[in-house]
């Protein structure tokens, strides 16, 4: 538990002059279909409905004025500690005042019985004292752009916009009142009481009213499922709490409904304070795909490897054998990118939704796929036979596009070049796919075929993607610049003929790109202005990538000082700022999360050993 | 207007039906695969659902053959512009109602607006309209079942 000093915000009622939240002051929860976000001022300033790539009810970290929020917290100056409750998606605020302390329990309910579509939970018990508190629920539907009407409905207050319906259910929480399109109202929480505030949201149907006991019964019930799945963990090796709140925290981006994990729950966090780089991550990303079984497997998450692999091989279909850079979490191809006005995280525009990345042709993905597929095969001992049979369709389609150009992993919006760590996964997917074909578990009638690319791949990148001046291989083909996601080699074991290439390249990326434990993602041209922070994902691939090498030590420290720079809930964003540590780029990362239980079960491992 | 000739119309119908899909499929127009959705239900193992799935199919191919045939002994005229305007309200109420929602509620493996974190559904849940299969969905769905009706309505009409 954490506890830091906080003003009570500026007066919630007056609806304008809030200020944006540090991003690191961001715990998540959710239901496998949505998440939320809240600050530690105990506003929540993110919640798209019905699901999280829908469009936002409370989007005030995108535009404060806009956005509209959930807020709920002392009248009086306050400190906070804040937690989630073990194991767990629930979240635990308490605050502290000079007149006593006030604890608020924020979750969103898993449905039980004839629950409401989805559900949002807090619930406030006075713990000492007599505490002055106020609460605002302010929606605004379609990013804000749809402000709604609010309505009496069986006597509770309901906001409506076209076919959505929030239903702000409330019991010894004051008495809620409208005011200027918001629902307000002031409570004493004193010792021993406990007041609930339950938003029933519906989408395409009718409302569900809760009744109260039903809400509690919902939350504990909750409560107890997420303490089942983090107990149902296998991981027992080093910084298990941080890996297990990883899971948790990856758990939250898996969309319940089809299998299929979001990068992030949000769009267009900036990796750069008031620049361009803000994308919507609330996609599916085929590069996260072989992190993401590999987190799945070793956590021993069975169900979750399957759902996704499924999912993934479904989605993939409508455009086999090329592969998409990601999709929609439902398993749409199209996500089609525009820009909404609004004022953007601290002044950061555009705040884009969609992303045109989908439509890049990236051919590192082929490699994720193989890989993928190589661990789930190794997993269950067999592949099902359609997919066997697309998996050596698109091996052949490999063998005939690995020598053009491409955008690359990191989704550049220069032109195209020969990026290395592209032809490098190249060779991963036509190795992966020829050893799938070894075991019996795909066609082999291609696999002399795929071998030879295979060779033909390597050769190219031991002829154009080494640099003997910076003793690494490079970002691109005759290129002198470094790409950290060149540590992916040793993750996924390209074989560079004799061992000292690929460590003589994590020594330069340490040199070039890194401070202490952290790494620039790269340096070069990216067809975008301004720069971006710490890429926390290559930090982490740093530490599998040290444990592989057996250099244990080093990636020990590395690790401690990587896992002390998560928010006190334990969840990182994507990026670091340099100079300041804060927060840059969507929230929570899954990638980073990723990488981070990959490279501690990595380290595990290798330690056995 | 013959029994015979709907059993005969429904199976030829929803052979090419199911031929129209299959082909929509590998021109990338659609991942929808009704003998894979059906089938599904009863197995995990793609290759057994699938056989399951098309034995499924066909038996519902007859089933609503035989619904035409009821409906057009009813309004005592058959035909296959008016079987293919049945197919068109087949179609849709297939994409809005039928697979789009009633099969994720009962399929076991399937996903549903409803599924949270404690469900393990396996299946991506098809949508409105089936849109989550490829934009292309629809248009393919409409017009393959406007095909069946119209086979169905022309053999039924042809059977005396």
């Amino acid at each position: 538990m954490s506890a830091a000093t906080t003003s009570a915000a500026t007066d919630p009622f007056s609806g304008t002059g809030r200020e944006y939240q540090p991003l690191r002051s961001y715990a998540a929860i959710g239901d496998g279909r949505t998440v939320a976000l809240v600050a530690r001022d105990g506003s929540i300033d993110w919640l798209c409905i019905p699901d999280l790539d829908s469009p936002s009810l409370f989007g005030a970290i995108l535009d404060s004025t806009q956005g509209g929020r959930f807020e709920l917290c002392p009248e009086i100056p306050f400190t906070v500690e804040r937690r989630y409750l073990p194991d767990t998606n629930v979240l635990e605020t308490t605050f502290v005042t000079d007149r006593g302390s006030v604890r608020v329990t924020d979750a969103m309910t898993l449905p039980a019985g004839l629950a409401p579509g989805r559900e949002l939970v807090r619930v406030i018990e006075g713990l000492s004292g007599l505490v002055p508190l106020r609460w605002s629920v302010e929606p605004r539907f379609a990013y804000g752009f749809s402000p709604g009407r609010l309505e009496t409905r069986l006597g509770f207050l309901v906001a409506l916009a076209g076919s959505d319906a929030v239903a702000v259910c409330s019991w010894s929480a004051g008495e809620p009142t409208c005011n200027r399109g918001r629902v307000n109202a002031r409570i004493e929480a004193a010792e021993g009481t406990r007041a609930q505030i339950a938003l029933s949201i519906s989408h395409q149907e009718p409302l569900v009213f809760p009744a109260r006991h039903e809400v509690d019964q919902r939350l504990e019930n909750t409560i107890a499922y997420w303490k089942g799945w983090a107990s149902s963990r296998t991981y027992d090796g080093p910084w298990r709490e941080a890996v297990i709140r990883s899971a948790l925290g990856l758990k939250l981006l898996v969309f319940a409904p089809s299998g299929a994990i979001a990068a992030a729950a949000t769009t267009s966090l900036p990796e750069q304070l008031g620049g361009e780089r803000n994308w919507d991550y609330r996609y599916s990303w085929v590069r996260d795909s072989a992190f993401t079984l590999d987190a799945f497997l070793r956590l021993g998450c069975p169900y979750e490897a399957e759902a996704f692999f499924w999912w993934l091989m479904q989605a993939s279909q409508l455009k086999h054998p090329r592969l998409q850079v990601l999709y929609r979490l439902g398993g749409g191809s199209s996500a089609p990118e525009r820009i909404l006005d609004l004022d953007g995280y601290r002044g950061s525009k555009p705040v884009r939704v969609g992303n045109a990345a989908a439509g890049q042709s990236q051919l590192d993905v082929y490699g994720d796929l193989f890989q993928t597929a190589w661990l789930f095969a190794s997993a269950r001992n067999g592949l099902d036979q359609d997919i066997a049979r697309r998996l050596a369709e698109i091996a052949d389609f490999i063998c005939t596009i690995w020598r053009e150009q491409d955008s690359g992993i990191w989704e550049v919006r220069s032109e195209p070049v020969h990026f290395i760590h592209s032809k490098m996964m190249c060779w991963v997917a036509l190795d992966r796919a020829a050893k799938l074909a070894r075991a019996g578990l795909v066609p082999d009638r291609h696999r002399k075929l795929w071998e030879r690319e295979a060779k033909a791949v390597q050769t190219y990148v031991e002829a154009n993607g080494w640099s003997e001046a910076k003793q690494s291989y490079v970002r691109s083909a005759g290129s002198r610049e470094l790409d950290a996601s060149l540590l992916m080699a040793v993750l996924l074991g390209y074989d560079d003929r004799g061992g000292h290439r690929l460590r003589a390249t994590v020594r330069a990326i340490r040199k070039e790109l890194g401070k202490g434990p952290l790494l620039y993602r790269y340096t070069g041209e990216d067809g975008l202005s301004g720069g971006e922070g710490f890429f926390l994902t290559c930090s982490f691939w740093l530490v599998d990538a040290l444990a592989r090498l057996g250099q244990l030590d080093e990636a020990a420290e590395t690790m401690d000082t990587l896992v002390a720079l998560a928010n006190d809930v334990g969840l990182y964003a994507e990026e670091v700022e340099p100079e300041t540590g804060e927060f840059l780029g969507n929230f929570p990362q899954g990638l980073v999360h990723l990488a981070l239980i990959n490279a501690a079960a990595s380290f595990s491992e290798q330690q056995r050993q | 207007m013959s029994f015979w000739g709907a059993i005969v119309g429904g199976f030829v119908g929803t052979l090419v039906l199911t031929t129209g899909l299959r082909a929509g499929s590998e021109f990338g127009l659609t991942r929808m695969d009704l003998p894979f959705l059906l089938g599904t239900a009863f197995s995990g193992d793609r290759t057994r659902a699938k056989a399951i799935g098309y034995g499924l199919h066909f038996v519902a191919g007859q089933a609503f053959a035989a619904m035409y045939y009821g409906v057009f002994v009813v309004i005592g005229e058959s035909g296959w512009l008016l079987g293919g305007t049945f197919g068109l309200i087949h179609a849709l109420f297939a994409g809005t109602a039928l697979v789009s929602v009633l099969l994720p509620v009962v399929h076991p493996r399937m996903g549903s607006t409803q599924s949270a974190a404690n469900s393990r559904p396996l299946l991506e849940p098809p949508g409105f309209m089936m849109l989550n299969y490829g934009p292309s969905t629809p248009a393919v769905t409409v017009i393959t079942h406007v095909i069946y009706g119209a086979i169905v309505g022309g053999f039924i009409s042809l059977s005396g």
